[in-house]
């Protein structure tokens, strides 16, 4: 039985089917970015660049544009675009640019073959990278709400041999006193992806208490490390295009899905006017992502 | 069609949880510049200059109530007393009681006052709490801090505007009247913070002394009065305010004021109209109250530009205004007079400036300033039929620059140059240059040249020859107009060493300085002139060890020597430059204490404890300009703090202290053999919520 409301759907899908002038054979994936914000396109871009022969890429520039249209694979770009195709198909969907968390929510509810490309990095590399850049700086704090998953962390610190200073958020307006409470035991402060905590409205307050405290932020991009934080491990979407890319054209080939994965390719930023500030002596940016490298080798 | 909907609600609530839940927006989100070039302290192994920093848990630990004794932790700093509340900090040793060869800077406004070009660090609207920490420049630093830097530069920084959120009341009782209440309170916001301190602090100075000192007999000791000696007892009403506007990523606006109302006991003992005085000539000082009102203004804007770059613009307005009145006893006949007099200071400064990466490797720091002057004074003597008033005005013109310039990872150029142009007419250039060599990431050598000069104060220029009281009121003729600024050439070689393993640093330095066209007072001409030389040489480390985390020591020394042409001077005529030092006759040579050092020990212990110890040892020495009745011997000093942190309540936390200062009560005499300082002791209570 079909529904009256599902009548619009299958018409604008129909239309798609006539209106394409896909070849026979082609293998076709449609990329669904949140919207036409300037990271998404960064992602397309990259994503665009280098396609194999017989892939046929169509784009929908906003989530709210996707309803069920048909296609051999469909790529979501970011979290927003991985819940609206999620909720209205069960055709497969690669997840890119999503936290692992989100997916591993997304997983639980939805039926379909599915996998992902997530946007975090594992616990294991930023421990490693905090182990480079500062071997000596032990106690690690972390300040979360809800939606943080921190016990991975506290294993992976143990390994090297840290101590994780957790402390859960009281309530907003205790972030302050919150904060203290951290810094007071710790060598570091470690930023986790946690938009009560971490803002653009927070992140000054933030900032200057563990600068005043001769405690460095460890954040988790660019703009972080730019804002005053002392180092930062993030993959660019460009990186996580190129790793959807090969996902893709590995399910063109196979038809299996490969499994759901952590960035491959990653960056590093380091402040090195933080770094000097606060007397931290810190190798090069080479070396650093040598040692990261070397560290994950062994690993395997 | 159920089992759908069910699936689909889930997703609805998902979808709306997934606003909260983290997206690839708290990733790629812009943030505004929190850490600017403005905000970073110069790491001490690129600075161009040896540097000591006093940061707050040293301010804590150490349990001074004074910015001046915190002084005491910096190599090579004379920290003295004229009276309890009038500080005398000097590098080099002793000038007289208005040391004004340092630079004094809080938030970057400078604090030392016209007409005496000294720090009147009673009427400072700060108090040590409101201190996040002092850097401390040791040697000339002219070529970014301008005239009155030759010797050094202490520059305050005031803790952040969102330093705190939540309101603190800290109450300390002790010996010696030590009785200081304060309240503070601030808030943060998205894009405005603010705290405020209300504090009133009160002290009864130093102790009485109750016997002869360095062995003099009362026949010697002309002036009986000598014996309980000091009236300088002090209290200060202050407000200070510290707000901090940044309602975007790039714009920041400063906002301070202050006010400070100060009540000190002054005058002497054997300067009081009595029957024991007789021998008095009109220079009388009896015991009274000078009374300063002191307040500041300071509006600062600062803009982060591309690629770093930084803008910022700063305005202030500083005023001291002083008062006393007292009767004086004149050749056996007692007026009740009263004298009056009265002394009105005040500064305008504005100044722009432009940090300017010039690529990843060449910074260039540039600017301009403009600053007023002025000083008015009042003086009623009616036991001499002397009446009269002064006023003066100087502007000042300035404009600076400083290149760093990374040459290659290891060697480091620092280059910079200040030119000012007064209304007297004196246009000055003070270059540095320092060339910082990074041995290793952890190690490095600076060597370093620079010249400072120091401009003449209202006081030297406009010196007044009557002066009784505590005030000096420039005379209302100019009678050294002709005085040229002092100028000091600096050579310098430092050693920074970062021993990681070790968990230890080491900061050593040697330095040579040679003081031309010195000004002193003339005992012929009576008035201030040039032709004083000098050279100081010395030899300074600082040691820092961390035995762990909460267990730390550092540890400073300074060795110094000096000579100068005191000895031709004073046998040309210039009494005052008569060494009242016996053994050493370079009156310059003797007012330096050869050796000096400071220790502080902090640890962290179990159950919210916290204790430190400090240790302080300074060389015998002769002050410059005292008697020989004043000879300084050598001073030991050991201070305890002990401290417990309370959780009073749910969230009220508080700590308690008892800080003993010369716990071993080794009495000791300082720049005035009155000034004696015995073992006190305080507490302090503390409330945060």
């Amino acid at each position: 039985m079909i529904s009256a409301r599902r009548i619009p759907a299958l018409i604008l899908l129909l239309l798609c089917v006539f209106a394409s002038d896909v070849r026979a054979g082609d293998f076709r994936v449609l990329l669904v970015l949140s919207d036409n914000a300037p990271l998404y396109q960064r992602f397309a871009k990259a994503f665009m660049q280098d396609l194999p022969q017989g892939m046929r890429v169509d784009q929908l520039q906003h989530a709210e544009d996707f309803d069920s249209q048909k296609s051999d694979l469909i790529i979501s770009v970011g979290v927003r675009a991985a819940y609206r195709v999620a909720e209205k198909t069960s055709q497969p969907l690669l997840a890119a640019m999503i936290p692992s968390k989100s997916y591993e929510d997304l997983k639980e509810t939805r039926q379909g073959g599915m996998s992902a490309i997530y946007l975090d990095q594992p616990w294991n590399r930023q421990v490693e990278m905090l182990h480079a850049v500062m071997p000596n700086r032990k106690r690690i704090g972390v300040l979360y709400s809800e939606a943080q998953e921190i016990a991975g962390l506290r294993s992976e610190l143990a390994r090297r041999h840290g101590t994780l200073i957790a402390r859960h958020l009281g309530g907003k307006d205790t972030l302050s006193s919150d904060l203290e409470e951290v810094l007071s035991a710790s060598d570091v402060l470690l930023a986790v992806p946690d938009s009560e905590i971490y803002n653009a409205n927070s992140i000054r307050n933030i900032l200057l208490s563990s600068y005043r405290r001769g405690i460095p932020l460890v954040g988790f991009s660019e703009a972080y490390v730019r804002a005053g934080a002392l180092c930062a491990i993030f993959s660019t979407p460009e990186q996580l295009a190129l790793q959807t890319a090969d996902a893709a054209v590995s399910y063109s080939k196979t038809g299996r899905l490969p499994e759901a994965q952590y960035p491959e390719q990653y960056s590093i930023a380091i402040n090195r006017s933080v770094a000097s500030t606060l007397g931290m002596v810190i190798g090069t940016d080479e070396a650093i992502f040598l040692q990261l490298r070397k560290s994950s080798e062994d690993k395997r | 069609m159920k089992k759908r909907y069910a699936l689909m609600l889930c997703l609805a609530c998902k979808t709306g949880y997934a606003s909260e839940e983290v997206n690839e927006s708290d990733y790629y989100q812009e943030l505004p510049v929190v850490l600017s070039a403005s905000r970073l302290s110069q790491p001490l192994s690129d600075a161009p200059n040896a540097m000591t920093v006093i940061d707050r848990k040293m301010i804590v630990a150490s349990g001074f109530r004074t910015i001046a004794d915190l002084m005491k932790l910096v190599p090579g700093m004379y920290v003295s007393y004229y009276r309890g509340s009038q500080p005398i900090v000097a590098y080099h040793g002793t000038t007289d009681e208005f040391s004004r060869r340092m630079q004094v800077l809080i938030d970057g406004r400078s604090v030392y006052m016209p007409p005496t070009g000294t720090v009147s660090w009673a009427d400072l609207p700060i108090t040590v709490d409101d201190i996040e920490r002092i850097e401390v420049i040791r040697g000339p630093a002219a070529a970014s801090y301008g005239a009155n830097s030759t010797q050094g530069v202490i520059s305050i920084i005031t803790r952040d505007a969102g330093s705190m959120d939540g309101k603190s009341v800290t109450y300390r009782h002790g010996d010696k009247g030590i009785n200081d209440a304060e309240a503070r309170f601030g808030k943060r916001g998205d894009t405005y913070d603010y705290r405020m301190t209300l504090a009133y602090t009160a002290d009864n100075g130093y102790d009485s002394l109750t016997s002869l000192p360095n062995g003099y007999t009362m026949a010697t000791f002309k002036a009986p009065g000598l014996l309980n000696n000091s009236n300088d007892s002090n209290q200060a009403r202050m407000l200070n305010y510290r707000g901090d506007y940044h309602p975007n990523g790039i714009d920041r606006y400063d906002i301070q004021f202050g006010f400070n109302h100060d009540v000190q006991g002054v005058g002497f003992n054997d300067k009081n109209p009595s029957i024991y005085n007789s021998y008095m000539g009109t220079n009388g000082d009896p015991f009274h109250d000078l009374i300063g009102n002191s307040d500041y203004a300071q509006l600062g804007w600062t803009r982060q530009l591309d690629h770093g770059a930084e803008l910022s613009l700063r305005y202030s307005h500083s005023r001291l205004d002083q008062y006393e009145a007292f009767p004086v006893y004149l050749a056996g006949v007692y007026f009740p007079g009263p004298v009056v007099q009265s002394l009105q200071s005040s500064r305008d400064e504005i100044e722009l400036q432009h940090t300017l990466p010039l690529n990843d490797s060449n910074r260039l720091v540039y600017g301009a300033g403009y600053q007023v002057d002025r000083a008015g004074g009042q003086s009623a003597m009616p036991p001499v039929s002397q009446y009269y008033s002064s006023s003066y005005v100087y502007s000042e013109y300035r404009a600076f620059a400083h290149d760093e310039w990374h040459i290659t990872p290891k060697w480091l150029l620092n280059l910079g140059g200040m030119f000012e142009k007064d209304d007297l007419g004196q246009f000055n250039t003070s270059p540095r240059v320092a060339l910082n060599y990074h041995v290793t990431p952890g190690q490095t050598l600076r060597a370093g040249v620079s010249v400072a000069y120091r401009a003449s104060s209202t006081a030297e220029t406009s010196y007044p020859l009557l002066q009784p009281g505590a005030l000096i009121i420039p005379a209302p003729v100019m009678n050294s107009p002709g005085l040229q600024p002092e100028k000091l050439v600096s050579r310098e070689i430092g050693y920074i060493g970062e021993f990681p393993e070790w968990a230890t640093s080491v900061d050593l330095r040697l330095y040579s300085d040679q003081l031309s066209n010195g000004i002193y007072l003339s005992s012929t001409a009576r008035s201030f002139v040039n032709g004083m030389t000098g050279e100081y040489h010395g030899f300074e480390a600082t040691v820092k060890h961390e035995f762990d985390q909460d267990n730390s020591l550092t540890v400073n020394f300074a060795h110094a020597w000096a000579a100068s042409n005191g000895v031709l001077l004073a046998a040309s005529g210039q009494k005052i430059m008569v060494s009242a030092d016996p053994s050493n006759s370079d009156i310059l040579a003797a007012s330096i204490p050869g050796n000096s050092a400071s220790a502080l020990y902090m640890v962290r212990l179990p159950h919210d404890y916290s204790f430190s110890a400090s240790g302080y040892y300074q060389a015998a020495m002769q002050p410059f300009d005292r008697g020989a009745i004043d000879y300084q011997p050598a001073e030991r000093r050991i201070d305890v703090r002990i401290a417990k942190a309370l959780a009073v309540s749910a969230g009220v936390k508080g700590s308690v202290a008892l800080v003993l200062q010369n716990l071993l009560n080794q009495a000791y005499t300082e720049y005035i053999a009155s000034n004696l300082f015995n073992r006190r002791g305080y507490v302090m209570l503390t409330l945060d919520w």
